[in-house]
């Protein structure tokens, strides 16, 4: 029997993150930036996988907040999330800023719930590269396992 | 000259908070990767220190680490340190000048308190704790928020270096810069000793921090946790890049090549 | 007169890697001799020599993080030296590596007219910077060497300064603009 949906209890506010950590120095100089990119959530105890790779697996359910930023290793060396290419039924993601910064964060609310994976794709600014590096690997949102798993 | 390595480590605070440990909640990087270390983007980081030494033995190039803890799921560290206290104060700076308004505007409604309110959000006081001022709290996007399940986890701080790498001499951590939690905050750097190879485990002790209710007032309560990781010493002789011996005569051809 | 000459290779690694170019300001060289020489704080340093001096170059980060080594530094010839046999004939073939990166070579003549003046490079045997753990390290090498009492007064001796940034395809860059000058 399905477990019984839960109280119509109000999440907690706090979105879940998505952290992608960028050696944007390694990144240029090998034109990698798979090999380059650590992709972490703050979900981990609901069932996302794939963590410190970019093909992250994020575990999600529908009304979550998604908040996607940047972590560069190192400090001085510019990186920016400057896009997210994911199925607009699935979540529409908009760049924000840290009020007051230039900072940039990303955020979407999850529109539906998910039954298989759904890829996206992310795109960084690196130095003062103007065309964005995009990994390989995607990076993918699921829904909680089906039963039986 | 000096070679600085920088020891970044993520920790997932909210799952280390609610398992009261640190273990599978932290994540490690540095940028020597390419020098041999390990377990980069991992729990299990082995930072390559790569030491040379001239022929006569002395160490060649001072070795110096520095470690920066971040909150993951917060405000990231790329955003200035005392981006926190200034948010603050401007979000207060915004509320006056509303309250200004609304009174030479005559009418006062209660949603128009009630919106003020939030805005305000909540601060929350340090039980003395140490260095924590009472800060507004703010939510991972910057805002203020009267939310105690939305703020923002404040950086974890490193309290102390021990293990191996200490007592044996091969690092000599020390804390520099300010003690103000707002302003700055505490930052951890070693110099090396790079002339015993070998492998060195290190604790790291942090302090994180999380809001709790207490009599009804928001608080600041700290929470210390170790966790560990490890330095990979080697040590190799300088050679000189033309000759891969000692000293030599430049390579100059017979004949330089016309100006370019 | 002194007794060593330092260079200074100061780099905006960040820069030259995203511009894949050690031009565009993003490489600085400064000595300290006080023979005279010219072009300080750019690449086209020519810096002032005398005979039984010892030369010393060493590579700074502006970003304190970013690893920048002297990869080589290879004396360019007047006189056509042959390839050696294993390598390709062309003349140029040798850059093919760094074809991505160019230094200031492409619009050189020497490139497009491959006459009997090209620079070569005079072959050094590369000096191994492998350390005791298997991995490369460019911190290893020492690069300093005297200067010869051969060397011919008042002609500027270029060479190609390769730096190394880093690791991967783009991370070796060069220039063969620099050079020492005996006055």
């Amino acid at each position: 029997m399905p477990p019984r949906a839960r109280q119509p209890q109000r999440r907690p506010a706090r979105p879940v993150t998505i952290t992608a950590v960028v050696d944007p120095v390694a990144a240029l100089a090998s034109e990698n930036l798979d090999d380059n990119l650590y992709l972490y959530d703050t979900n981990r105890a609901a069932g996302s996988t794939g963590f410190g790779t970019p093909g992250l697996r994020s575990l999600v359910r529908k009304g979550d907040t998604l908040l996607w930023n940047v972590l560069p290793l190192e400090c001085e060396t510019y990186v920016s999330l400057t896009g997210i290419e994911i199925d607009p039924q699935i979540a529409e993601p908009v760049r924000k800023v840290y009020p007051g910064t230039d900072i940039a964060f990303w955020t979407a609310e999850v529109k539906q719930d998910i039954t298989e994976p759904v890829p996206y794709r992310l795109s960084f600014l690196l130095g003062t590269v103007s065309t964005p590096f995009t990994p390989t690997a995607r990076p993918t949102l699921a829904g909680p396992a089906p039963e039986g798993r | 000259m000096a070679q600085q390595h920088g020891i970044i480590v993520l920790f997932d605070v909210e799952n280390a908070l609610r398992t009261r440990s640190l273990d599978g909640n932290t994540y490690w990087f540095d940028n020597m990767k390419f020098l041999g270390s390990t377990g980069v983007g991992t729990e299990h980081l082995e930072t390559i220190v790569p030491g040379t030494y001239f022929l006569d033995g002395s160490q060649a190039t001072e070795q110096v680490l520095n470690w920066l803890p971040a909150a993951l799921g917060s405000i990231p560290p790329t955003v200035p340190r005392n981006y926190l206290a200034e948010q603050g104060r401007a979000e207060e700076r915004r509320t006056l000048d509303e309250l200004a308004a609304l009174n030479t505007e005559g009418g006062v409604n209660e949603a128009d308190v009630k919106r003020l309110q939030e805005q305000v959000g909540t601060y929350a006081e340090d039980p003395g704790g140490r260095g924590f001022t009472a800060a507004k709290v703010l939510d991972v996007t910057g805002k203020a928020t009267s939310s105690s399940d939305a703020y923002n986890y404040p950086a974890p701080v490193i309290t102390d270096i021990t293990g191996q790498a200490v007592a044996e001499k091969i690092i000599y951590p020390a804390q520099y810069g300010s003690p103000d939690m707002v302003y700055d905050g505490w930052y951890w750097a070693a110099t090396v000793d790079t002339s015993r190879p070998g492998v060195y485990p290190y604790t790291l002790h942090v302090q994180l921090h999380e809001l709790v209710k207490r009599n009804g007032e928001l608080v600041w309560e700290s929470v210390d946790l170790t966790c560990e990781s490890s330095l990979k010493i080697i040590t190799d002789p300088k050679r000189n890049g033309f000759t891969g011996a000692g000293l030599g005569v430049l390579p100059l051809p017979p004949v330089p090549a016309p100006a370019g | 007169m002194k007794e060593k000459v330092n260079i200074i290779v100061m780099v905006d690694a960040v820069g030259a890697l995203s511009d894949r170019t050690l031009h565009n300001g993003n490489l600085s060289l400064i000595d300290d001799s006080t023979a005279g020489s010219r072009h300080q704080g750019t690449p086209d340093l020519v810096t002032a020599v005398v005979p039984g001096q010892v030369v010393h170059w060493t590579p700074i980060h502006v970003d304190v993080q970013t690893p920048v080594e002297i990869q080589s530094i290879e004396f360019l010839s007047g006189a056509a030296v042959p390839p050696p046999a294993e390598t390709a004939p062309e003349p140029a073939s040798d850059w093919t590596a760094d074809e991505a990166a160019p230094g200031g070579t492409a619009g050189e003549p020497a490139a497009s007219y491959p006459v009997a003046s090209y620079p070569v490079e005079v072959p050094v045997p590369a000096v191994d910077a492998t350390a005791s753990n298997g991995f490369k390290n460019g911190d290893l090498l020492v690069w300093e060497g005297v200067v010869p009492y051969d060397m011919v007064p008042g002609v500027p001796y270029r060479y190609r300064l390769s730096l190394k940034l880093h690791e991967g395809p783009n991370s070796v860059l060069y220039v063969d603009s620099p050079a020492l000058l005996r006055v």
